[in-house]
């Protein structure tokens, strides 16, 4: 007895799937759709790219400040090496200075990291890079031997004079007892107008480099860097989060979290960005929660958008 | 009360600004937002392409 062979292939079953087609039949072409495909929309990105691409602004360094105002890199190295900076004063993670941290009622959420990123700004900002160069300033010695109520003196004076001096420019402020400061901020100035500031302060030793926080602390410690972002609309309290800069369009989907930020009682207070964030995450789960809410799962049914849209359907119904 | 801020800061376009009272929107986000406000007022009303030959 023999047994007839299984087939392995459906064209031989007696299924609709093995019927020969009996409808109209047409040409396609799958390598040229594929070349049209792939050169129109290359060409497409092509050209959309040359025509709205985002603006590509030069980067702010510590070179352009340096080289742009001088006076206020001087006045802003000073207030790090006296400690009273923005940086300085900001609290976790950087710091642990009291009451900086921003608080929810009773909840620091700030100081919940604790102090992960140490920086200490006359170290790390002056002293640091200056110790780098082949000679290394003689004030240095002065600096590290003193006490820190002897820095404070220094830093305060050399800042007051900076302050009342013509043009707040530091050669003409007159003699006084600064101590090493004006040195010490003499050479981290030239050494930022060379350009050797930044990648001291950035990259550390390394090759590559990822981590520009250094460099932007300093830089947003100065009046300089947030003055250029003043005059493009980008910071907080001109909705700066949502705009780019010049007339490029920017994350205008971000429009309710920047709108918190201009209204009371967020816009005045020290707590602003962890209220704004708690706001967002209660209105996140409003809306995410939305079926299961009593009278706002019911929106649709008094607003009837739908019922626009699918007009003719419910015409017909 | 509307205000047309422009800026110079010696930095290239600053851009143009309107503002009304503490609302202060860019020249580009307004354009998208009305764009995007017009788009969905002509996907209300422009009726489904097909739906007439439809039975």
């Amino acid at each position: 007895m023999t047994k007839s062979p299984v087939s392995t292939s459906w064209r031989t079953r007696d299924d609709i799937a093995s019927r020969p087609w009996g409808g109209t039949l047409r040409e396609y072409d799958l390598f040229k759709e594929l070349v049209v495909g792939v050169v129109v929309v290359g060409l497409l990105v092509l050209g959309l790219s040359a025509v709205f691409s985002s603006p590509d602004d030069p980067s702010v360094t510590l070179k352009s400040w340096a080289q742009a105002q001088p006076a206020d890199f001087v006045a802003t190295a000073t207030a790090e090496l006296g400690g009273t900076s923005g940086t300085a004063g900001y609290g976790p993670p950087y710091n642990s200075t009291p009451d900086a941290s921003q608080k929810l009622g009773p909840i620091d959420l700030q100081s919940l990291s604790g102090v992960r990123l140490p920086i200490d700004t006359a170290t790390d900002f002056v002293i640091s890079p200056l110790q780098t160069l082949p000679t290394a300033p003689a004030a240095i010695d002065e600096w590290t031997k003193a006490s820190d109520a002897q820095h404070a003196a220094w830093t305060t004076a050399y800042a007051d004079a900076l302050g009342k001096a013509p043009d707040n420019d530091p050669a003409k402020v007159p003699p006084g007892d600064y101590g090493p400061v004006p040195a010490l901020t003499g050479a981290l100035l030239a050494m930022a107008q060379q350009g050797t500031l930044d990648p001291v302060l950035s990259a550390k030793g390394s090759f590559y480099n990822t981590d520009y926080k250094a460099s932007i602390l300093f830089l947003g410690d100065g009046s300089y860097f947030p003055g250029l972002a003043d005059a493009q609309h980008l910071t907080g309290d001109q909705w700066g989060m949502m705009n780019e800069t010049g007339n490029y369009p920017g994350q205008s989907w971000l429009w309710l979290f920047s709108a918190l930020y201009q209204v009371e009682p967020f816009k005045s207070s020290p707590n602003a960005d962890v209220l704004v964030v708690f706001s967002m995450v209660i209105l996140t789960l409003l809306l995410t929660l939305v079926p299961f809410i009593p009278g706002l799962r019911s929106l649709p049914r008094r607003i009837p958008v739908h019922r626009l849209i699918w007009r003719d359907y419910y015409k017909h119904r | 009360m509307l205000g047309i801020q422009q800026t110079d800061a010696g930095m290239p376009d600053p851009g143009i600004y309107f503002q009304w009272g503490d609302f202060l929107i860019q020249f580009g986000n307004l354009v998208v937002i009305a764009t995007m406000v017009v788009l969905f007022i002509l996907a209300l009303v422009i009726p489904f392409p097909g739906r007439r030959s439809r039975k």
